[in-house]
């Protein structure tokens, strides 16, 4: 079996296909001079519309499904499906003007029948954002190119939902295919070439030719790769496989400009305390004010910014974005760091002994910020006792169990944020806490004109700050890298540029 | 013959049916509310109810097993909780990428450490001490960091290989084995460190025989005796390990394919596990049982040929 001439060829053979393989071609990827290879950080469940989500998942599907208005990466709406719309004085009722010379890729014509099942069909489906259209009472196709939606009440955020998966745009004629979740029909700028989709890793789309919006199309191929771990979606940004890139983390944005690449920053979420429990319900010391104050006082947000953003990031103290109307510059430095203020409003409020705050901790948010948080509240005289949440931390938080708890979260636009956050049936708001003075504000924001809007707005924000609903440390900056071939321009409130943001450097 | 391979064939569907029943089972107590985590934390209590009614979470264990297998015994392993994908298109088309790694690093290693294992037992000596330093720096280090040298060195610094990413053989296999390269390399250091050792000792083992005093005696060539008589004796043991160390590499694959952007089984089975796909897992589990099975028996018939005591048992 084993003579050494043959061992020596299987030697040889070994070798040589070992050295062989170097000089060999690269990858069949970069053939084409307009392809658009990006690299994303999760992969979409599924490509059936009514299940979609957005984010970091919004390129996947805005590749293959138009929306009915467009957002551009500066928050402004444009047409897009719709040529124009309109509210009645009530903002009850909206109308919209839709093209007649749209066609999905399996041939069906798109007109107000297919945007009213689509949108109907979302409502009533799985998507985590189904709840944008929770408004919608009813859709009616007028005519072909006429759309009316009527809303049981005004939403302020509604036609922003319009430019989002809410109204991702799917053949009605595809509903009941079998492979609806891997083979997406839309009418969009790219077609997913099935054959060339590993799903989960890699999905290849191809230009559609009839597409009927041309300066949005910029290029012939689109190839999304999927990294689950940092280390590999480092490895490909830095040995150039990739045209763009999000970054999970700052801490290799030096290595990855060293590499070549530019560094598109965007600010997206705020990092802190959520102080949940403000009618102390789990802990009476959360109910007072001073206390939840003295929690605003005792962070050093300078240095936390240092140690876990690593510099890249704004100080704040609101949850609101700058990009909001409610958002005020001196708000930022409202509770400028003042261990001895906090000390003093814990006394006042009658914790000059200590007091003892319970909080979750997970592997997803690593042992340097518990830590963190327990030395800045020893500070003060809080002792901070933490429990492992496991997988459960987002559920636990929810569920509600805890009063007090770190987290990341995204700066909506202004009526999301607050559905988000601040109303009493919010999610981020578990214990359904109600203050009559935020009730008052958000109504006049649903339901007053835009310049009530923008004041109730101000003043809203002013209150929560004022009120330590939140302990807010620091605007982490996101950052979207690209190679010098390719130009993007990040969108506002998105993780993710939107798809014809891309455009060939020339 | 015949009837032997039938029998491990028996004992190896018997072995598929117990693993892939215990397995769902173990999924299944440990999933939780599978239809809550697809549809997110924020979904309405609703949306969680419909999302369990479509997948037919909401019937009995029992009722949904026995769906499962009825199914899979058909060859349909239905679709991915998460994604929709058919389990069998995800599984098929990730078995390929997976085997080609492992395949190929048993290949290196078994040409590798055979050659040094001759080398260090015939020669002893320098090229002795050589082999067991191999031996002993191939266990010492884990194979993830060895594959991020290999990374650095060799895709970043010297581009001389992909760093990540995977082109199937069928489109070019210049794009194929620039991908898989890397990752063979370092599957397949642990794996020459074990079965070096092993050839080693069998093969030192063997030259004290008898046998091979006798056959120098009368004449035969070292070489001879070691290539034609010894190496048939020592065989048995090394292909033993070289079994073990293939099913091992299936493991070793998961943290090579997650470190390499590799679409493998690997990287399926970490997703999928995470998130409580239990379909995807499912087939997962019939596809690396077959494997193990498909490896044993083919041990087996080899370890026949190569030791005629062996075809009685």
């Amino acid at each position: 079996m084993f003579r050494s001439k043959r061992m020596a060829a299987l030697v040889a053979a070994v070798a040589l296909s070992l050295t062989g393989c170097s000089a060999a071609g690269s990858s069949s990827q970069d053939a084409a001079s307009q392809t658009l290879t990006l690299g994303a950080i999760q992969s979409p469940k599924t490509f059936d519309a009514s299940q979609s989500e957005f984010a970091n998942l919004s390129p996947f599907y805005q590749a293959v499904y138009d929306t009915l208005i467009r957002m551009q990466p500066d928050g402004t709406l444009v047409p897009m499906l719709a040529t124009e719309w309109k509210y009645n004085d009530d903002k009850t009722v909206l109308t919209l003007k839709l093209r007649d010379d749209v066609k999905f890729t399996d041939g069906t014509a798109f007109n107000a029948d297919a945007a009213k099942k689509n949108l109907e069909r979302f409502k009533a489906g799985t998507s985590p954002d189904a709840q944008f259209l929770a408004a919608l009472k009813t859709a009616t196709a007028v005519d072909a190119t006429t759309l009316e939606l009527t809303l049981s009440a005004p939403d302020p955020a509604f036609l922003n939902y319009l430019s989002k998966d809410a109204s991702f745009m799917q053949s009605p004629a595809s509903f009941a295919n079998a492979d609806i979740a891997t083979n997406p029909v839309g009418s969009g700028p790219y077609i997913l070439d099935t054959a060339a989709t590993v799903t989960g890793t890699s999905y290849a789309y191809k230009r559609n030719p009839d597409y009927w919006a041309k300066d949005l199309q910029h290029y012939d191929n689109l190839v999304l790769n999927v990294y689950l771990d940092q280390t590999s979606l480092l490895n490909a940004i830095k040995s150039g496989t990739l045209n763009g890139a999000n970054t999970i983390d700052n801490n290799t944005l030096t290595e990855i400009e060293a590499a070549g690449y530019k560094v598109n920053p965007l600010a997206l979420n705020w990092s802190g305390l959520i102080l949940f429990d403000r009618a102390g319900t789990t802990n009476p010391a959360l109910k007072d004010v001073r206390v939840r104050q003295a929690l605003n006082y005792a962070f050093d947000t300078k240095a936390l910014l240092q140690s876990i953003g690593q510099g890249h990031g704004e100080q704040t103290a609101q949850v609101f974005p700058p990009s909001s109307d409610a958002y005020d510059k001196a708000l930022d430095s409202r509770y400028a760091y003042d261990p001895a203020k906090a000390k003093a409003l814990l006394a006042e409020a009658g914790y000059a002994s200590g007091l003892t705050l319970s909080l979750p901790s997970s592997t997803l948010l690593g042992t340097t910020i518990p830590a963190l948080i327990t030395q800045q509240l020893k500070d003060v005289g809080i002792t901070a006792e933490f429990t492992d949440t496991g997988n459960n931390f987002i559920a636990d938080l929810l569920a509600p169990k805890y009063g007090v708890s770190y987290m990341i979260l995204e700066q909506q636009s202004d009526w999301q944020l607050i559905n988000m956050k601040l109303t009493p049936g919010a999610p981020w708001n578990p214990y359904n806490y109600e203050d009559p003075k935020v009730d008052e504000l958000v109504n006049k924001i649903h339901l007053g004109s835009v310049d009530e809007q923008k004041a109730a707005a101000k003043e809203l924000n002013k209150y929560i700050v004022e009120q330590a609903w939140f302990a807010p440390w620091f605007r982490p900056q996101s950052s979207y890298v690209t190679d010098a071939k390719t130009n993007v321009e990040v969108q506002t409130g998105n993780a993710y540029p939107f798809i014809w943001s891309f455009t060939p450097a020339s | 013959m015949y009837r032997f391979v039938l029998r491990r064939l028996f004992s190896g569907v018997l072995l598929l049916f117990v693993i892939t029943t215990v397995a769902y089972l173990l999924l299944y107590a440990g999933g939780g509310d599978i239809a809550r985590r697809i549809v997110g934390p924020t979904a309405s209590d609703a949306q969680v109810a419909l999302k369990a009614s479509q997948l037919g979470l909401d019937r009995p264990l029992l009722v949904q097993y026995w769906d499962w297998l009825s199914n899979a015994v058909t060859g349909d392993l239905g679709r991915s909780w998460f994604n929709g994908q058919l389990v069998s298109t995800g599984v098929t088309g990730r078995v390929s990428v997976t085997l080609s790694l492992v395949i190929g690093a048993t290949i290196i290693a078994a040409v590798i450490s055979v050659v040094l294992g001759v080398l260090a037992a015939v020669r002893r000596g320098w090229v002795d001490r050589v082999a067991q330093f191999v031996g002993v720096l191939g266990h010492a280090i884990p194979g993830f960091l060895i594959a991020l040298g290999l990374v650095s060195l060799f895709a970043l610094n010297l581009k001389l290989f992909k760093a990540t990413g995977y082109v199937p053989i069928t489109t070019s296999f210049g794009g194929w084995a620039a991908t898989v390269t890397l990752p063979i390399i370092a599957l397949s250091i642990g794996c020459i460190a074990a079965i070096v050792q092993q050839v080693r000792g069998s093969l030192i083992d063997a030259l004290r025989q008898d046998y091979v005093r006798t056959l120098r005696a009368r004449g035969l060539s070292f070489n001879r005796v070691v290539y034609k008589h010894v190496l048939r004796n020592a065989g048995g043991p090394a292909l033993a390990v070289l079994a073990v160390q293939f099913i091992g590499l299936l493991g070793g694959a998961v943290i090579v394919e997650q470190i390499f952007a590799l679409p493998g089984l690997g990287q399926i089975t970490v997703t999928a596990t995470g998130q409580g796909d239990i379909p995807v897992v499912m087939g997962v589990v019939v596809a690396t049982a077959a494997i193990v099975v498909t490896v044993n028996l083919i041990i087996d018939l080899a370890q026949g040929w190569l030791n005629p005591k062996v075809r009685l048992s």
